[in-house]
Order: structure tokens, then sequence, then C-alpha cells
């Protein structure tokens, strides 16, 4: 039992810390462009897919460093020749942009590898138990994902708080206007955290894509969950993301484990009301099942109770 | 003895800990026509937003013909008879000239939210819409669409649409702003008719205006009024000076 | 809505005549494939106009419609099923209505939680909500019958002047009959006080609380309003299909009718219109033909909200200028020739595709695809090389041939300006 606890635990920070890879750069260009980019976990599958690609002909190692500078590159083409050019139009214009390219990446990704999934695996050189958690052991893969993730953790803080860039970025997060008129190139601006937003999001891909199986589904539901993060750690905050992306990861984690219906819960409590036909259906269902939805639901919530987020300086 | 249309009793707006407005009293008669004047970043707007319901005070209260409307939505006060025009023009930039004067007598035309009437048909409102176009001087653009309009055409359209409803108590924030020397004269010539009868506040930098419409001017700096009174008693008065052209070098 | 073509008498001759053409076309058409297809796209077309009431109407941008569509359905084949169970004298045809009440009363319950916010954080409400309940149509069985759905028996109600809706012809008409219907609302709704007090929320929602109006209150009873016609379709499709399961609830749905109704045209009230007919023909026309359509479906998607936002309606209406002032000979030249420029692009770009899908997807078929009129051997990689030239001197054409178009315009539009009084 505790040995269950401490390994759904650390499955379930590394996973929140995968969320961070995504969430951080989702989170900047919603606080500095406004744009929420429906692409964005497209474009971590899009990595996973790339990572894929280049591991079987070059190996991981390359892998890892091209496929995120392809996304890199190809998010900044995307903001400097699709958002730029509907940005004049307004919000529901972008939303409907990423929208579009979250959607041609989905059917591009099938046209090119396939409607059923790819065999990413673990390079064998990462493929080892690194120590034994009590009884079972746990994979040194992982580990190296919490490394890499952490690394990306450090990086972002100081490359926002140090740097030259990272300040013009902080202040364009609250007064994009003004940075422009201060006489920064705003758009190059733009361009720069969207490319970096979406190289992160392959980095993800590459290194999350063999422990979360590789196949076109992984987008949709890992979307919502992006969403969630983002709203609830506030808009434009890289430490709210990060503590949403761990709050999630294990809430997520820690769902899938417990197999346990409501109607369980119930009887704990000595309830025993609402019988019969549909009431049925609720209480017979399991917090594994309803694993899928959590996200949704505390997206929900918080968007209706409090769309700033816990850290977060706007509203959505 | 007039009545007060608009009481404002110690009003007071933080943002964050930023004190911008630091307790504003003032009481405007009915039928007055008030000018507040003020140096820019003075919290002329802010105020306008609270009297308006746009912001919530932090404290104090605002009064309209004796009732409490502090705290009310702005859709809740402009039903009680006051109606403010915005700084920056604040139109319906896709809806043809027509159409926008025509959403703001809607409501005071007795129509709601009704889906039950075809508004085509109601020739009480096309009435009214006609009346406040012709008094506008817009009747010759009424099919165009407002994003299209010059600008003067715009804050005519902006002040249009502030009196179209029939409120008594109009606000007008910065009405000339931007226009040249006749189309200030033409603003003031629409100001004075529309406003006819009603109460009118008036933020405005332009003193020509001032001096030409207000009754009385109220002086706001830093978040207080720091005088009201009439044009040469502002014109006199020394805080209002210093206000404007600061202590002589020297005097201090 | 800017809708310039068909107001006053002209306007009224355009919609006798489109009424007419629905009501004749299974005369011209009569296969039964063309009919079934003919009831899908009504139905598209009904579902379409309820999703603009929100997004060109009210801007509204909404991710989950599906939901009300979905929800009406089901409550539709519960309730005919109930009809029949009980023998009550109602007959079917009436149920598209009880379907909509059942979608504004949905309408009300979800989209007073939905209004409480606009722009982006609205979008994810809609969409949370579409996935969640979603996600329950799998969970609540005695309602969505889970993973098989809800089935019914159209002609389980009793007759009525004839109408048992046994044939599908007779299920074609009354589409016809509820679109005319749900259309000629929905305009009126344009023309009543909150129809254009929708559109002035959406150009600008602050000011219409300062002219005494809640933005807020407009948001909800227009939701409403999009939902009970959106359930006005979920009747019909349920009444059609005699089956509705999870997938009509999906977000793939709901997705749809947000493409259809943006590439239609947003701005203008027949836009939803054309987008529904011609979406639904490439989605039950060009999936037989090849695998890559949905792939098309998201380029012309993205085309449309980069170059022509307007959609096709709004191509439509800026044509109209021209033809009237009998100034439209003035385009043709350029839009032959850049238009020539940009089918050779298409032609290599779709070649491209095609033989991608085929490698990847077909692979058992052999190495041979069928394109166009050719049979192209996609182990050749000449095949390939032509396909890439093709595309790119396509794509290098039309760049040099736009600027004609452009000019053939500004020249246009000059006359166009020194023709007015």
């Amino acid at each position: 039992m505790l040995e269950q606890l401490a390994i759904s635990t650390l499955n379930g920070l590394i996973y929140g810390m995968l969320l961070f890879m995504l969430a951080s750069g989702l989170t900047l260009i919603f606080g500095m462009m406004g744009v929420l980019n429906l692409a964005h976990a497209a474009m971590y599958m899009l990595g996973a897919y790339l990572g894929y690609q280049i591991s079987k002909t070059l190996g991981f190692w390359p892998a890892l460093f091209l496929a995120p500078i392809a996304l890199g590159i190809g998010g900044a083409l995307l903001e400097r020749y699709g958002l730029r050019t509907v940005h004049p139009h307004g919000h529901i214009a972008e939303l409907l942009f990423t929208f579009g390219v979250a959607f041609i990446i989905q059917e591009a990704v099938q046209m090119i590898w396939g409607r059923i999934g790819v065999p990413y695996r673990i390079p064998a050189e990462l493929d080892f138990p690194l120590f034994r958690l009590f009884d079972t052991p746990y994979p040194a893969y992982r580990i190296f994902l919490l490394v890499i993730a952490v690394a990306i953790f450090v990086g972002l803080f100081a490359v926002l708080s140090r740097t030259r860039i990272g300040l013009i970025i902080r202040a364009a997060l609250t007064n994009p206007g003004m940075v422009g008129m201060l006489g920064h190139d705003v758009p190059r601006v733009f361009m720069l955290v969207f490319g970096a937003g979406a190289g992160l999001a392959g980095l993800a891909g590459v290194i999350g894509g063999p422990i979360f199986v590789t196949s076109p589904s992984m987008a949709g539901t890992l979307g919502a969950i992006l969403f969630t993060v983002v709203v609830i750690g506030g808009l434009g905050s890289v430490p709210g993301a990060l503590v949403a992306s761990l709050l999630i990861g294990l809430v997520q984690t820690f769902a899938v484990v417990l197999d346990v219906s409501l109607s369980d819960l119930l009887n704990v409590m000595g309830v025993n009301i609402l019988r019969g036909g549909i009431f049925d259906d609720i209480r017979h269902t399991t917090v594994a099942q309803i694993a899928p939805i959590l996200p949704y639901l505390m997206l929900l919530i918080m968007l209706v109770v409090r769309p700033r987020g816990f850290f977060g300086s706007r509203d959505v | 003895m007039t009545q007060t249309a608009l009481d404002l009793k110690d009003l007071r707006k933080d943002f964050g800990k930023t004190p911008i407005i630091r307790g504003v009293s003032l009481s405007v008669a009915a039928g007055e026509r008030h000018a507040i004047i003020g140096p820019n970043g003075a919290g002329k707007s802010t105020l306008f937003h609270l009297i308006s319901g746009r912001f919530p005070p932090t404290s104090g209260t605002v009064s309209l013909h004796g009732r409490d409307i502090t705290r009310l939505s702005p859709f809740a006060i402009n039903r009680r008879g006051l109606s403010r025009s915005f700084q920056v023009s604040n139109i319906f930039p896709r809806l043809s000239v027509f159409e926008n004067v025509r959403c703001a007598v809607l409501w005071s035309s007795g129509y709601g939210y009704s889906l039950w009437h075809l508004i085509d048909g109601l020739s009480d409102v096309t009435a009214k819409v006609e009346q406040v176009l012709a008094q506008t001087g817009l009747s010759q653009r009424r099919d165009t669409p407002a994003s299209v309009l010059t600008y003067a055409e715009q804050r005519a359209l902006e002040i249009g649409i502030t009196i179209a409803g029939g409120a008594d108590v109009i606000m007008l924030d910065e009405p000339t702003a931007g226009m040249s020397h006749s189309e200030t004269s033409g603003a003031i010539e629409l100001i004075r008719s529309v406003t006819a009868g009603k109460t009118l506040i008036m933020v405005e930098h332009d003193m020509s205006v001032v001096f030409d419409l207000a009754d009385r001017i109220s002086v706001l700096v830093y978040g207080e009024i720091i005088a009201t009174g009439t044009a040469a008693e502002i014109r006199a008065n020394k805080a209002v000076q210093e206000a404007y052209l600061g202590t002589p070098a020297g005097a201090a | 809505m800017i809708s310039t073509a068909l107001r006053g008498r002209s306007g009224a001759i355009v919609w006798i005549l489109a009424i007419g053409l629905a009501l004749l076309l299974p005369e011209f058409i009569p296969s039964k494939a063309a009919l079934t297809k003919m009831c899908l796209i009504g139905i598209a077309i009904i579902f379409a106009l309820s999703y603009n009431v929100l997004l060109g109407q009210t801007g509204l941008l909404s991710f989950g419609h599906a939901v009300y569509f979905g929800v009406s359905g089901f409550a539709a084949i519960h309730i005919i099923n109930l009809i029949g169970r009980l023998q009550l004298p109602i007959p079917v045809f009436l149920v598209p209505l009880m379907a909509g009440v059942v979608g504004a009363v949905f309408g009300l319950l979800f989209g007073a939680l939905s209004t409480k916010r606009h722009g982006t954080a609205f979008a994810m409400i809609s969409l949370a909500i579409a996935e969640l309940v979603a996600a329950s149509s799998l969970i609540l069985e005695t309602f969505f019958g889970g993973e098989s759905g809800v089935t019914t028996d159209r002609s389980l109600g009793p007759s009525f002047l004839g109408i048992d809706l046994v044939s599908q012809s007779q299920v074609y008409y009354l589409i016809v009959g509820w679109g005319v219907v749900s259309a000629g609302g929905m305009y009126a709704f344009t023309r009543t006080p909150l129809g254009r007090l929708a559109l002035a929320v959406r150009d600008n929602p602050e000011r219409a609380e300062f002219i005494g109006y809640s933005t807020r209150m407009i948001r909800l009873l227009a939701f409403i309003v999009s939902s009970f016609f959106a359930g006005i379709a979920g009747g019909l499709a349920a009444i059609n299909y005699e089956i509705m399961t999870a997938a009509n609830l999906a977000t793939a749905a709901s997705g749809t009718v947000l493409i259809m109704t943006y590439i239609g045209g947003v701005g203008y009230f027949y836009g939803p219109i054309i987008g529904a007919i011609v979406i639904s023909l490439i989605q039950l026309s060009l999936s037989d033909v090849t695998p890559a359509w949905l792939l098309y479906l998201g380029i012309l998607f993205i085309v449309t909200v980069l170059f022509s936002p307007t959609g096709i309606a709004g191509l439509l209406e800026r044509h109209l200028p021209p033809l009237r002032a009998g100034l439209f000979h003035r385009l043709i030249p350029s839009y032959l020739l850049s238009g020539a420029a940009g089918l050779v692009f298409c032609a290599g770009a779709v070649a491209l595709l095609e033989m991608n899908y085929h490698v990847t997807l077909n692979a058992h078929e052999g190495p041979l695809l069928r394109l166009f009129w050719l049979t192209v051997d996609t182990t050749q990689p000449m095949a390939w090389v032509l396909a890439m030239l093709t595309g790119v001197v396509g794509f290098f054409l039309f760049r040099k041939t736009w600027p004609y178009v452009a000019n053939a315009w500004s020249d246009v539009d000059m006359r166009l300006r020194e023709s007015k009084p």
C-alpha cells in the first residue's frame, strides 16, 4: 500500500513535470499574445512522431536535439506567416487559426505514419532500473525525464529573470503595447516565444513519447489537461504552471489508480439513498472511469469560479 | 429650491495600493451644466467610470436623483436615467449609423429583450432614431458602417448614442478631443442643443468649450477636487493657478 | 448581419426559388442514395444556422454546440419510443418541436454557466461541457444507451393526414418543412430587438451595458435561441436515422459545424446554408474517393481563416457590386490566369498527398494509385519528383499571376467609387 503510494507519487510528479514542459510554453504564449494555442498538444504529438522517426534513422540523442529545433522553427514560421496575418481580425480568428493548425497536424500525422500508433521505444542506453523503491524497480528513463524537465525549469527561470530578452518578455506579458513603444521589436519577440513554446512541446514529445504511447489520439486528452493547467496556474505565470502541472499530474495519476466507485464511498459513509435507473449508473461509476474527464471538470470549475487562476494577473 | 441630480459623497478608488480618487464630494443640480477640468492623470475618466458603474468605488457613495446607485451595474444605472459617452469613441463598428442609434433607443422605448416584435415595423423607434440622426447631423450617413465614419462623425455618433435613450443626466468624456477649431464649434452647438433642459457633466480640456458651456466648474487634481465654482471664480483661484502653472521659482 | 443581396424584393425571390428547388430536388435527382444525402444536408443546414446565431450574430465561439443537437436527439428518440409504448396521440412530425424545447432547456442550464464568461474562456467552457456530456453519455447508460446508443422506429406514432413517415421521401419533406420554419424563425430573430442587440454585443459588449442592456442576459437569451434550433435539428436527425449514439455528441461533431459555418461565412445570414451544403457534399462524396478528404477539409478551413475570413458568402457578396455595375468582365482574364496557375499548384499538391496516403494507408492495395485520370506507380521516384515539380511550379506561377488579380480589383473598385453619386 505504501509502496503503491510512493510509486504513484513519483509517477505523478514526473508526469507533472512533463506537463510543465508543455504548460510553460503555452502559458507564456497565452499570457503574452493573448492566444490560446489550441495546437500545442498537436505539436507535442508531432514532436513524439518526429522523435520516433529520427530515432529510427539517426538515433535517440540526435532526435533529442533535432526534433525540438524542427518544431521551434516550424512554430516561428507559423507565428510569422499565420498568426500575424489573423491577429488584426481579433481573438476569435486567432483561436480558429490554431484550431485549424491542430486539425491539420492531426491529419498530417496520420497521413505520414498511419492511423495506428508507432512503436516508439525507450532507447536501450536508458532502459534499466535506476533504483528500487521498496520492492519495485524504478525505470531510469523516467528519472531522465525528470532531470530534463527540471533543467528546463531552471533554464526558463534563468532566462526570464536574468537576461535582457527575459525582461522584455516579462514586460510584454503585462503591457505589450508599451514595450513596442519603447523600441523593442515586439512581433519578433512574439515569434521567438511562440517558436520556443513549440520547441519545448516538441522536446516534451521526444521524451514523453516512449512512456506515454505514441499514437494519433495522444493529442486529444492532453489538450484539455494542458488548458486546465494553464488556467489553474494563471495566465503567463511560469511558477503557476509548475504548481498546477504537479498538482494535476498527481491527481490524474492517482485517479487512474483508484478503482473505487461512488457507491463504495457512499457505502463507507453509510449512505443508502438514490437507487434505481439513472442513479445506479452514477453510483457505479468508478474514479478510474472519471479520470479522463477530471481535467474538464476542473477546467470548468476554474473558469467559472476564478478565471485568473491562482497565480495569474489577468483574466482568461 | 433646485433638486440635486447627482451627488457624490467622499468617493474613493484605489487600484491595488494606489489611490486614484482620494475623496471626491460633489453636488450637481438638476439642469446644471457642470464641467470637470484638471491636468492629465488627475483621474477624470476614472471618476466617470465610478459614477457610471464601470468600476465599483473603494468607498463613498453616488446618488442619482436622491437614490443610491453606488454599486449598481452600468445597465442598471443607465436605466435610471444616467448616460455617458467615452473619450475614445465606443461605437458598434460593424453596424450602420442608423443601427447604432437604434440600439440605444430600444430600452427606453420599452422593448426590453423582446424577440416578439419585428423591429422594422416599430415606427416609434424609427421616429426617435431619425430625430437623433437629424440632431447630430448624421442623417445622410445613416446606412454607413460606423467604422467608416470620419473622426468627427464618430464623435457625433458617440454623443448621439449617449443621448438617444432620453436620459436626463448626460456625462460626456472629452467630447471634443482631437477636433479642429471648426469641428469644435459645431460640437459645442450640438452639445448645447441635445442637452437642453438636461443635466450635463462634462470632462474637458478645451477651455473655450468649458467657459462657453459650463455653469459651474470643478477642478480635479490628483484625485481630489481642489476648487468648485463659476468660471470667474475658478480663473481667480490661487490653488487652480498653481495646479496648472506651478509655483513661481523662488517663491516656494 | 449585413445581407445586401437578400433583402427586399430580390431577396424574397431568391428565397422562394431556393425553397422551390428544395421541394423539387427529389424529382430532378430521383435516386434513393441522393435522397438520403439531401436529408443529411437539410439537417446540417438547420444545425449550422443555429450555430451562427451564437458565432456570427452574438460573437460567441463555441466548441461544444453538438451537445444541444445530441441531447435533444436522444430525447427525441425516447419521446418517440414513449409515444409508441403509450399509444399517445402525438404525431411524430411534431417531435422536432419538442426536441427544440429540450435543446432550449439545456441551453438555459449550460448557457447560464457558459455566459458567465466570453471570448476564449467561453470557448473553453463550451469545450469542457461538451467533453463532460460526451463522457457522461457512456456512463449514463439508461438515457444514452452506452456504446450502441438508442434506437427508435419513426413510424411508431399515429398517422396524421396520411403522414406516417415510413418512406424516406416523407422524411425529406418533413426536413424541408422544418428547415423553412427554422430558417424563417432564425431570420425573423435577426429582425427583433433582441436579435439586433446581439449584434451590438458582438461588436462592442462593453458599450451595450451603457445603453441599458445586460450583455450577459443578451448572450444567455441568444444561447437559448441557438440551442432551441439545434434541438430541432437533433430531433430531425433522430427521426431520420432512427438511432442516436455518443458520436452525435462528440467534439468532432461540434468541430464540423464550426467549420461548416465559418467556411460558409459568418457575417451573412445565408452563409451557414452554403457552408452546410458544401461541407456536407465534401463529407459525403469526397470521403469515398480519397482518404485525404479530412486533410483537404482542414486545409480549406485554414485557407479560409487566413485569406478569406468572410467565407464563401463574403466572396459572393464582394462580387455583387461589380456584377451589378457591369464591370465583372474586367476581372475574368486575371481570374483565368491566376486560376490556371492555382490549379497547377493544387494538382501537384493533391498528387503528393494522395501518393503519400496511398503508401501509408493503402499499401495493401499495391503500388498503383488511381489519380484523376491517370494510374500512378507510387514506387517510381519519378512520379514523386513530377508531382513535387508541378506543385512548386504552380506555386511560383500563382505568386506571379496574383498581382494581376489585385490590379484588376483596384481598377474595378476605382470605377465603382467614381460611378457613385
